[in-house]
């Protein structure tokens, strides 16, 4: 049967040279649907406990979604994933651009890269061939020489896939490009390619092909999705600002995150941080779409003159003016550009690298770090050129880079006198740009999320009620309106966990999160539909929220495999959990009586027990009964008899 | 009548989408090689430029071709191939002075769009920056 996802994997062991093919077998792919799910599969599977991250031992897995290489609308999307350098956890970073299509095309719907190569290598996949080529020349590289280079070797239709100097150097929050600047950036994926010798994946499209079960009906499925996802009250503004549209707006709303989530406001004007402005104020030079996208949220601005003058990248995203602007309190956008295009090169997260430097300046303030400790920087916070000179040290390990270039945690650990208090992470990973004190469905999230405190793995926009489709999805969930309103308690834990099983399955098939849990109208129906007609797996919508259960729970059993202790580690940074905002009213912190009740319910509504595992009857009913027999530690923890009655078979989002 | 593809090149984000939708129309299957519209896409400074047969009242392609394989649709007003005539000799795709016309080396043969019948494909696909329209105009000719 022609689908548009038949499990063709590519295990390539860099130790040994030696490339396999596997077959994913029908039952899985209908269990775990693709891209995350069959990625969290491979990774449980294949990564033995207490795995040092940037060992051999690590996997690397590329996998785009079931739907990426097909024409539904914002299906271009690829996840990454290994066992994660920064938290030692599960780590799974997703990415838009135009690999994902090109490794569909290629026949591949997944690749895994094990062991380590002796020498930089690089891959190269086509629809007929595959192969490790030596990739000394590149190594030292940056992404665009890289990416240029090998696009000059197997043409402008190659995809390519590469980490930069930081990645090569094992900086805790490299990242991994594609397309020249979009970033599969969180959590140091690109220092466990670096720890693998790999440079680069190149892969060649041409040629190849991606079926669907039912053509006719995949055109009518695609078409009723776009139909829906242009529609969307926030459609427009996305396609026309970007994802930075709104920065001057949540600065009113006095929920802009500011010199190290101290202030959520900054004062003075931030216009020009907003993407709103990049028109008028000459950044903006292209909209540019990934794969398949109907939105095209990204960006490519540049910087004509002055002191940035040249400068030409990818982005920023919101994320980004966030973590060197208001984060650095920058309001100047030109650094800002320069730091992003600099991230886009040498291969770094942008939201750790901005946090890390954030906590240096806080450190600098409160006269821990001196300028003799920065190698002469002065870094205070408003001091974009600053931020822009330290971003290149990060990359290249030197001076005050190199510590830095641990992540916040393990740097403040190091700095000690108290520095974790403004270390703005938890488990290991830096906390994204999201006032949590006022948004808390948002902090629950964020302190459950598998690889760490960040809004991707669970986007719960809605909670804000600033759509109409967002509003409807929170009475849909909660089964009442006035819940779309983000600094309560109630009903939290039941808006997380459609977040995240909407997410997963987003993931899994490949659909940007945007779609989802941004525009809220590409509803669980349509996705059932596009899934059935390109793949003939027919889900109804609550087997396919369980479906996103399923691979949510596989994850977090994958970290309490790894010794996550849930009372301590479903957490928040320290400044979330201990200090108000005092921008915000009501801006009390999360603190952990608070975020207890929260998880409590949490833990309730996911059939978990009340020190947070998950009870046996919760997998067996997911159909993760393996998970029992192979870590039978789990079974340790099922004494403790879940709060109430497990509902776990309840969740479909449609209630 | 005759219909054409009108393209707005600085619109376009380079999503593709006009290409996967294209071959999915015409092969059955997605496809970056066998679409009749192509998008070249250089990835550093954000260059897209969609290609695709613009339907030249005079067209080169048609007066090149030595076996009269290309012709104009009566009803569409688009190119049309035969495909049994076609020798795969590639001359309408230098002709074309829009690089308007692709190559499908497998099967030996020239891509060319014949909108759809009417109703492009790749049109629907384009809804944000509407970087392709299709233009129905009475037949002037």
């Amino acid at each position: 049967m022609n689908t548009s996802y038949p499990g063709k994997w590519l295990v390539i062991n860099l130790t040994s040279g030696e490339i396999t093919k596997e077959r994913i077998a029908p039952e899985v792919i209908k269990t775990f649907l693709g891209g995350r799910g069959i990625g969290a599969k491979q990774l449980w599977d294949r990564v033995p406990v207490d795995t040092d991250p940037l060992s051999a031992e690590n996997v690397l897995i590329f996998a785009p979604g079931t739907l990426t290489g097909t024409s539904a609308p914002c299906s271009g999307r690829t996840t990454l994933l290994a066992k994660g350098p920064s938290t030692g956890y599960y780590l799974k970073t997703n990415v838009g651009g135009h690999l994902g299509i090109a490794l569909k095309m290629a026949g591949t719907d997944g690749l895994v890269f094990t062991g380590q190569a002796a020498q930089p290598v690089y891959f190269v996949v086509t629809p007929d061939s595959c192969r490790l080529e030596p990739a000394r020349k590149l190594w030292g590289q940056g992404v665009r020489t890289t990416t240029q280079a090998l696009k000059e070797q197997y043409g402008q239709e190659a995809q390519i896939a590469c980490i930069g100097p930081a990645g090569e150097r094992q900086v805790l929050f490299a990242s991994v490009m594609t397309s020249m600047y979009n970033a599969a950036a969180r959590g140091g994926i690109g220092a466990v390619m670096g720890s693998k010798n790999l440079k680069a994946v190149v892969v060649d499209p041409a040629g190849g092909r991606v079926n669907v079960t039912d053509p006719t009906g995949f055109v009518q499925a695609a078409q009723r999705a776009r139909d829906a996802l242009y529609n969307d009250s926030i459609a427009h503004d996305l396609h026309k600002f970007g994802t930075a549209r709104d920065v001057d707006l949540l600065n009113e709303l006095h929920l802009l995150p500011t010199f190290n989530f101290r202030r959520s406001k900054l004062p003075g004007e931030v216009y020009s941080l907003s993407g709103r402005s990049w028109s008028e104020l000459g950044y903006l030079r292209r909209i540019v779409g990934c794969g398949a996208c109907i939105y095209s949220c990204h960006r490519f601005t540049g910087i004509e003159r002055g002191p940035f003058g040249g400068t030409y990248s990818g982005g920023p995203e919101y994320e980004t003016v966030a973590a060197f602007g208001s984060g650095c309190g920058v309001l100047d956008p030109e650094p800002v550009f320069a730091a992003n295009a600099l991230c886009n090169d040498l291969g770094l997260d942008t939201i750790s690298t901005g946090n890390v430097i954030q906590w240096a300046m806080e450190c600098t303030q409160r006269g821990i770090l001196t300028p003799a400790d920065c190698d002469g920087i002065e870094l205070s916070f408003g001091a974009g050129n600053a931020v822009v000179k330290v971003v290149e040290k990060i990359a290249y390990r030197e001076g005050i880079g190199d510590l830095l270039a641990e992540g916040v945690a393990r740097a403040a650990k190091k700095v000690g006198k108290g520095s974790d208090q403004w270390a703005i992470q938890a488990r290991g990973l830096e906390h994204s740009n999201v006032e949590t004190r006022g948004a808390y469905s948002y902090a629950l999230a964020f302190a459950v999320n598998p690889r760490g405190p960040d809004h991707l793995h669970s986007e719960c926009l809605a909670e804000f009620g600033g759509t109409p489709e967002g509003i409807q999805l929170i009475e849909r969930v909660t089964g009442d309106k006035k819940y779309a309103v983000p600094n309560v308690e109630d009903k939290r834990a039941e808006i997380v966990r459609w977040h995240e099983d909407i997410y997963a399955i987003s993931d899994a098939l490949g659909i940007c999160a945007f779609a989802t849990t941004a525009a809220y109208s590409l509803h669980e129906d349509l996705i059932a539909n596009l899934l059935k007609t390109a793949t003939g797996i027919a889900l109804d919508v609550e087997r396919l929220m369980r479906a996103g259960k399923r691979i949510g729970t596989l994850e977090r059993c994958f970290n309490l495999r790894e010794g996550l202790v849930p009372k301590k580690d479903d957490i928040l940074p320290w400044r979330i959990m201990h200090e108000p905002q005092q921008d915000l009213s009501p801006g009390e912190p999360i603190t952990p009586e608070r975020l207890g009740r929260m998880l409590a319910e949490y833990y309730r509504l996911h059939g978990w027990n009340t020190i947070g595992y998950p009870t046996q009857r919760t997998l067996v009913s997911l159909g993760l009964e393996f998970i029992l027999t192979q870590f039978p530690q789990l079974a340790a923890n099922q004494n403790m008899r879940p709060s109430t009655e497990n509902r776990s078979e309840t969740s479909t989002g449609k209630r | 009548m005759t219909g054409r593809l009108i393209i707005e090149e600085e619109q376009c984000t380079g999503c593709v989408g006009c290409m996967l939708a294209c071959s999915l129309a015409k092969e059955g299957a997605f496809s970056l090689s066998l679409s009749r519209i192509n998008v070249l896409r250089n990835e550093e400074v954000a260059d897209f430029r969609p290609r695709v047969c613009v339907q030249c009242l005079e067209a080169p392609c048609i007066v090149v071709c030595p076996v009269n394989a290309l012709s104009r649709d009566t009803h569409t007003g688009a190119i049309h191939l035969d495909q049994g005539t076609c020798i795969g000799c590639q001359q309408c795709v230098d002709a074309c002075p829009y690089n308007g016309v692709r190559f499908d080396d497998s099967r030996g043969m020239p891509l060319i769009c014949d909108l759809c019948g009417g109703s492009p494909s790749c049109v629907e696909a384009c809804r944000f920056p509407q970087a392709i329209r299709y233009e129905k105009e009475v037949d002037k000719r």
